[in-house]
């Protein structure tokens, strides 16, 4: 047997985001075991959330949690407070709702995507993706009236409507960004050294998919067509605004790059339709009184599925609010996929897993 | 090598950053900005204290007179809008599109804040109390001159009997 | 959402019995406090096949008792087994504590605080 070294990567690493930290046992450059840390950054927001904030200030909270999947988790709150209340909410809230969520997941993806892309040691395609992000920053900013912070759900619709002129100025931008989309899949599906690096590599099987109950992009990278917008209908209409399940079968990063990249033509696809199909109504509606039972609500974030818990005890402050990010799920099959790979391939695959820790310690 | 090619001719193209200071960024017209209170249009209901989310409005009362007064933050606001939508009086709460500024030290901001929130709380709790000693007082004066009235009317009943 | 009750003899084997591996997938388990020390655990599957229907089981028990841990039947439980373990103060079957928290952290921080 040859000899074993421990090498810890994280909290604070140039190939991290965000705080997060794991422990390889090493064999010649082989990687033979990994442990991960995830509790860096809790900040006992279920805590605030069930004490110190009134039930609808709490979808302000909640986006908090997190700075990039913000609004599906005000949205994902939103709703199941409204379940609570059990709340019809309009048709064009919804559809605003899927507008915003299908934005964030553009720039969500193409991130996660430039992360990849400079881990691999690819760093001219870092710059040229980030670039091409701007312009979903740009959007959100027009539509939401912030840049990243966005405060669009509420208990019961949206805050804001969407101007004529701001619609206009979308659809004009997604079409500037098609050819450059087109461009990213060509360079990160042919290129010669990124797939060196990529092809592969952090292999996370269909099989080790079912056994370690992993979602998202992990799982569809892998085969397996698990995504909330293809299972649920009560919620958010996604199939009436043209949804699709896009899947991979090799499950490496290479699958789970391509897998976030046709995602990103499923999505302007949907903000398409909901532009051109939406319809008149409310944004919000009014409600008295205060939420009682226990409700749960699920929802695709652009990591996977985000899932609530709520329960009231009719009183302003929630009894219990129980939120599971997508990381959190994923931690198991996280650790598995760096099993049998070599040890300087570990920040690419780490950059492929698009980790929130963010979201997963609260 | 077409990524080679690609990256020669990127040599020759246009910045894709834009010249700041002389060429604008681009900033929506309804951007989520400071809150801008109307003292005439004001209502006093205090439904703004209590809708918004992180505390930025507190109003405080004084003593004597009763009248509230309105503070702000800026800095602990974060630009949601629940209080203009909590806001049932219209116009006397707007968000404008002046994005907030930058805190200085000097200014104590935090524990500033924190004091005057605290302050304010406890000012209307005086007021309160001070309102229902004078109610007190007032019921206590009345109750005496009723019950100096009815001995009085009791001294002179028995002068007069009662046909 | 179809809920099942169980206690924490039978857990292990109702879930054996239900959890099978490419049908459901796991989703998280959780603990709400009833108050006087007793803690409501529920554990959450989803279905993988359209349409999808949520299934919890549902066990009560004093804040005490041993929990027992599904980890033999399905294998990623132990994330979330080591967050309640550390936010709700209790005792999880091989379960490590300081996967959530750090030593100095407040303890139990999601048990209501007795008066």
């Amino acid at each position: 047997m040859a000899t074993q070294y421990n090498i810890p990567v994280g909290a604070q690493h140039i190939a991290l985001l965000e705080p997060l930290h794991f422990k390889f046992t090493t064999e010649n450059e082989k990687i033979m075991k990994a442990e991960a840390n995830v509790g860096y950054v809790h900040r006992g927001i279920e805590q605030a959330c069930c004490s110190k904030f009134k039930f609808r200030q709490v979808s302000f909270v909640v986006g908090r949690v997190c700075g990039l999947c913000s609004i599906s988790h005000t949205t994902c709150y939103s709703q199941v407070a409204e379940k609570l209340m059990q709340l019809d909410i309009s048709k064009k809230a919804k559809y605003l709702r899927m507008l915003v969520i299908e934005l964030d997941r553009i720039h969500s993806h193409l991130l996660c995507l430039s992360h990849v892309a400079e881990n691999s040691g690819f760093e001219a395609l870092f710059m040229k993706t980030m670039a091409y992000r701007e312009f979903s920053m740009e959007l959100l900013e027009a539509v939401c009236g912030n840049r990243i912070q966005y405060d669009f759900s509420i208990v019961g619709g949206v805050t804001r409507d969407l101007r004529p002129d701001v619609a206009k100025m979308v659809l004009e931008k997604l079409k500037i960004f098609k050819p450059q989309l087109d461009e990213l899949v060509d360079i990160y599906s042919n290129n010669y050294t990124l797939g060196l690096k990529n092809k592969g590599v952090g292999v996370i099987a269909k099989d080790d998919v079912y056994r370690l109950s992993a979602v998202g992009p992990f799982a569809r990278a892998a085969g397996i067509p698990i995504d909330v917008r293809n299972e649920t209908e009560d919620t958010l209409p996604w199939k009436e605004a043209g949804f699709e399940v896009v899947t991979e079968t090799t499950g490496d990063v290479y699958a789970r790059n391509l897998v976030r990249l046709k995602e990103l033509y499923v999505s302007m696809r949907i903000i398409e339709n909901v532009i051109n199909g939406l319809p008149e109504g409310d944004l919000a509606v009014d409600f008295k009184g205060f939420p009682s039972g226990e409700a749960i609500n699920r929802l695709e974030a652009p990591r996977g599925e985000l899932f609530y818990y709520a329960k009231g005890n009719k009183t302003q402050i929630l009894e219990r609010l129980k939120i599971k990010a997508p990381t959190f799920s994923n931690v198991a099959a996280m650790v598995h996929g760096f099993h049998d790979n070599e040890y300087a391939s570990a920040p690419a695959i780490i950059g492929s897993y698009d980790p929130c820790l963010s979201c997963t310690s609260r | 090598m077409k990524s080679f090619f690609d990256a020669i001719g990127n040599l020759f193209k246009k910045p894709v950053t834009t010249e700041f200071p002389v060429q604008q960024t681009y900033i929506p017209d309804d951007y989520r900005g400071l809150i801008v209170f109307e003292e005439s249009l004001c209502i006093w209901c205090r439904k703004c204290e209590m809708a918004c989310p992180p505390g930025a409005i507190v109003f405080s009362q004084d003593i004597e007179t009763g009248k509230q007064e309105y503070h702000y933050s800026p800095y602990v606001c974060i630009y949601c809008k629940e209080c203009v939508r909590a806001c049932p009086a219209p116009g006397a709460l707007l968000q404008s599109s002046e994005p907030g500024h930058p805190g200085l030290k000097e200014e104590n901001l935090n524990n500033g804040w924190n004091k005057l929130f605290d302050e304010s709380l406890e000012s209307r709790a005086a007021y309160a109390a001070e309102k229902k000693r004078k109610q007190a007082e007032q019921k206590a004066a009345t109750d005496k001159a009723k019950a100096e009235a009815a001995a009085e009317a009791a001294k002179q009943n028995p002068e007069q009997p009662i046909e | 959402m179809t809920r099942i009750e169980t206690s924490f003899e039978t857990l292990k084997n109702d879930v054996a019995a239900f959890y099978k591996m490419d049908k459901h997938h796991f989703i998280t388990m959780n603990g709400v406090d009833l108050g006087n020390d007793e803690i409501e655990y529920q554990w959450f599957f989803c279905d993988y096949e359209y349409p999808c229907a949520e299934t919890m089981f549902v066990a009560k028990a004093n804040a005490n008792v041993m929990v027992p841990s599904i980890r033999e039947v399905v294998e990623p439980a132990w994330v979330a087994e080591a967050e309640l373990s550390d936010l709700m103060g209790v005792e999880i079957e091989n379960a490590d504590k300081g996967f959530m928290l750090d030593v100095d952290s407040d303890e139990a921080p999601l048990r209501k605080k007795k008066k």
